[in-house]
């Protein structure tokens, strides 16, 4: 069966996922009864165009996490496909690569973590932790590799005197930046940002922020950019991926799904965004309950119990993902039929 | 309603409409690197009934004002100057106003009946990590229902059938089971709401509530934020809602706090701050973060630098190094006071006054 987000491999796109799956054995916890699976990412599709950032949202839990990871090899996948665009070999299977064939992949591929406290190694200095990628992969020595780690940290506008110190001489931005230096080294081409400004003050956010906007436009850079802040995603965004439970329930470029959503969840989360105007209180729409257990997923479309539109056949059939308008798609067995509210526009 | 009762030695300008009176207060922590001087010199009034947002970047004092109110600061925190007024209603049941008593609440022992029998009752906070401050080894229902005993003089079978009636208020879905349940066997959501909960358990006039949806879902903060703005109005208690979320700060607050590096720079009811903002770091605050729903891309404004850390001290204003309205010669020299400069909208900035605080 050929999945309809599926682009046929064509040349302008660098990242191609179908039918991920990622599940983790769980034990104790309130299942008395022996193991569980937890079905973090469940049948997962998608694709990132070269130069572009697709962002990737959903409520806690619901798995971007583990789909980061797993695309990039970091994680084993349970099932499904991951097509990668190499620079040098064409499109590859990275779900069929064993270490080695990995190793000549890895440069290409790099992930910047969600928390600048505890992603870098305390007791590494900034040179090593920034040279670290050249030197493993044979990239640079001796002054060449100062030169290169100089540079780095120039781009990322930390000063290069600052390479013999220690992490924890620097703030949350300043380790951020640390994080991403790393990431640049080896000139990827595709970058997993996971949650990269999530825990940063305000205006430090709006630093990292225009710092990765720069280097995507000098370095022509392709984002996945895992995130929660919907005002963020929007900004940064060409293209927004929601996911539900594992599950992707819709995708479509930034201004699509943002003022014209094609999925009742989307709706739900456009309506909860707490919009910095006290002039815009008023939530048309309020979603109930909590997300659904990826342990013990409902029968039939994951989000049906919370939804305002759910009818019997939400309960019993699990609804395909199809392409509602160009390039737009939606798993909702109404999609293009209701008539959602998308984002309210601030004046 | 406008009853003034004012003792000799504090000011003549008490009203009822305020509820806690914050006066030039410093708390410094005393450690092993040096001092840290957390709040340095905070004034501002709460009123009463109503919610009060603070906000500011991580470190400006968000949580030590709070601590400091409620006198939970860890031993290693002194207050060496300051005052902070609690105008104490008293409970009448209907709400109606009542004789007001002052109690100054930094005279108190830290360990004195009487700072006890306010925490609690009457000044409570949600602290900001839920799961810290959650005991993992008591059930949700035997940790709110300790405080109910402990406040209202119940026992313990009527203490579990107003624990399980305030979880319901907080929308908890089958309250009776909840009671019985560990705060590890919770969600983040449900954590969330038993901690308010077990803040609202002895109907406090003062509500802290420090951060108390950071760390959830938009989804799942859009419904705590409804659920507290609810309880508000019904109970008409006084909330400081404590964020750095200039989104949460729009939906949730009637006036708003500015804090930067231990002092408050701007307060103002909401819709100055947010449409006729003036200290430049309230400025800089708001232009610096994406707004939703806006379609053109426009590039965001960060603040230049980062807070200084509290352990070192900067002549002048404190935001000046920061500042795109630095004066030389001005803010590199004296801290501004605090000018008034419209209807309850007070700033503390050279651009609108040159009064000079006094040390
Ligand atoms: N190593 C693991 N073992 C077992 N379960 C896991 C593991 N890692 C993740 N999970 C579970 O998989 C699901 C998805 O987790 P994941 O971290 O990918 O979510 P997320 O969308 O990134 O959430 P958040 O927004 O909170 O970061 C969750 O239910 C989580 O508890
Ligand atoms: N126990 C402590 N010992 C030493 N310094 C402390 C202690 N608690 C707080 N501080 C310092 O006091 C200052 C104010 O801290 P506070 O926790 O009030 O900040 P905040 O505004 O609540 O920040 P955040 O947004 O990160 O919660 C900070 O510089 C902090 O480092
Ligand atoms: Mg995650
Ligand atoms: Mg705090």
């Amino acid at each position: 069966m050929i999945d309809p987000v599926i682009a046929q491999s064509g040349d302008d796109v660098l990242l191609e996922v179908k039918d991920l799956k990622k599940y983790f054995p769980v034990r104790g916890g309130f299942i008395k009864k022996g193991v569980g699976t937890v079905k973090a990412v469940d049948g997962l599709n998608l694709f990132v165009k070269k130069g572009e950032t697709l962002g990737l949202v959903g409520e806690s839990g619901c798995g971007k996490t583990t789909a980061g990871r797993t695309i990039m090899r970091l994680m084993e996948p349970t099932g499904g496909t991951i097509r990668f665009n190499d620079p040098k070999q064409g499109w590859v299977n990275l779900e069929k690569m064993n270490r080695q064939q990995m190793r000549a992949i890895r440069p290409n591929m790099q992930i910047i973590f969600q928390d600048p406290f505890s992603s870098l190694d305390p007791r590494m200095t900034v040179f090593r932790i920034v040279s670290e990628p050249l030197v493993i992969n044979k990239v640079a020595s001796g002054q060449e590799l100062n030169d290169r780690v100089a540079e780095l940290l120039r781009v990322v506008g930390l000063r290069p005197e600052y390479m013999s110190r220690y992490p924890h001489a620097f703030s949350g931005g300043q380790r951020q930046r640390i994080g991403i230096a790393r990431a640049l080294a080896l000139n990827p081409k595709l970058i997993v940002c996971d949650e990269p400004v999530s825990a940063l003050d305000v205006s430090i956010q709006a630093q990292v922020i225009n710092l990765l906007e720069d280097l995507q436009h000098d370095f022509k850079l392709t984002y996945l950019f895992v995130a929660h802040d919907l005002s963020v995603v929007e900004h940064i965004s060409n293209r927004v991926a929601v996911m539900y439970v594992g599950r992707l329930v819709e995708l479509a470029k930034t201004d699509d799904l943002y003022y014209t959503p094609q999925h009742p969840y989307t709706e739900a989360l456009m309506a909860a965004v707490p919009k910095p105007d006290p002039h815009m209180r008023d939530r048309p729409i309020k979603l109930p309950g909590e997300v659904a257990s990826a342990i013990k997923p409902p029968s039939g479309c994951y989000f049906h119990p919370r939804c305002r539109y759910a009818k019997d056949i939400c309960s019993t059939e699990d609804p395909p993902l199809k392409m509602v308008r160009p390039e737009h798609w939606s798993a909702c067995h109404f999609a293009g039929e209701l008539n959602l509210r998308g984002i309210v526009p601030t004046n | 309603m406008s009853e003034t009762i004012g003792s000799p030695t504090t000011t003549t300008t008490t009203s009822a409409e305020i509820i806690l009176r914050i006066k030039d207060l410093h708390t410094y922590f005393y450690t092993d690197i040096g001092i840290s001087k957390a709040l340095n010199g905070v004034t501002f009034d709460i009123p009463s009934r109503k919610v009060l947002g603070i906000v500011g970047e991580s470190g400006c004092g968000k949580s030590v004002t709070a601590l400091s109110c409620m006198r939970l600061l860890p031993r290693s925190a002194k207050i060496p100057k300051g005052e902070i007024t609690f105008f104490r209603h008293k409970k009448n049941g209907n709400g109606s106003a009542a004789p007001v008593e002052e109690v100054d609440l930094l005279k108190l022992d830290t360990m004195s009946q009487e700072i006890r029998n306010i925490r609690g009752a009457e000044l409570a906070m949600i602290f900001q990590e839920p799961m810290s401050s959650l005991n993992p080894s008591y059930t949700i229902g035997d940790q709110i229902g300790e405080a109910i005993i402990l406040h209202q003089n119940v026992d313990k079978a009527e203490a579990e059938n107003r624990t399980i009636k305030i979880l319901d208020q907080v929308g908890m879905s089958n309250p009776k089971a909840m009671v019985k349940r560990f705060p590890h066997e919770l969600s983040g959501g449900m954590r969330q709401r038993a901690m308010i909960a077990m803040g609202l358990s002895c109907n406090p006039s003062v509500l802290f509530a420090d951060e108390p949806t950071t760390a959830l879902d938009v989804t799942t903060e859009a419904q705590i934020l409804d659920l507290m703005r609810d309880l508000q109005a019904q109970l008409g208690m006084t909330i400081v809602f404590i964020t750095h979320n200039l989104g949460v700060v729009a939906q949730m607050c009637d006036s708003v706090a500015v804090m930067y590096l231990g002092r408050i720079v701007e307060q103002a009811s909401i819709e100055p701050i947010f449409y006729n903002p003036k200290h430049p770091y309230t400025k800089a605050l708001l232009n610096s973060i994406p707004h939703a729903g806006s379609r053109e891309h426009k590039r965001l404004l960060p603040i230049r630098g980062v807070v200084p850390d509290p352990y070192s001290s900067i002549k002048g204003c404190p935001f000046h190094p920061r500042c795109n309205s630095f004066m030389p010669g001005k803010c590199d020299v004296n801290v501004p006071a605090t000018v008034t400069v419209d209807n309850g909208h007070t700033v503390r900035c050279f651009l609108y006054s040159d009064e000079v605080e006094q040390q």
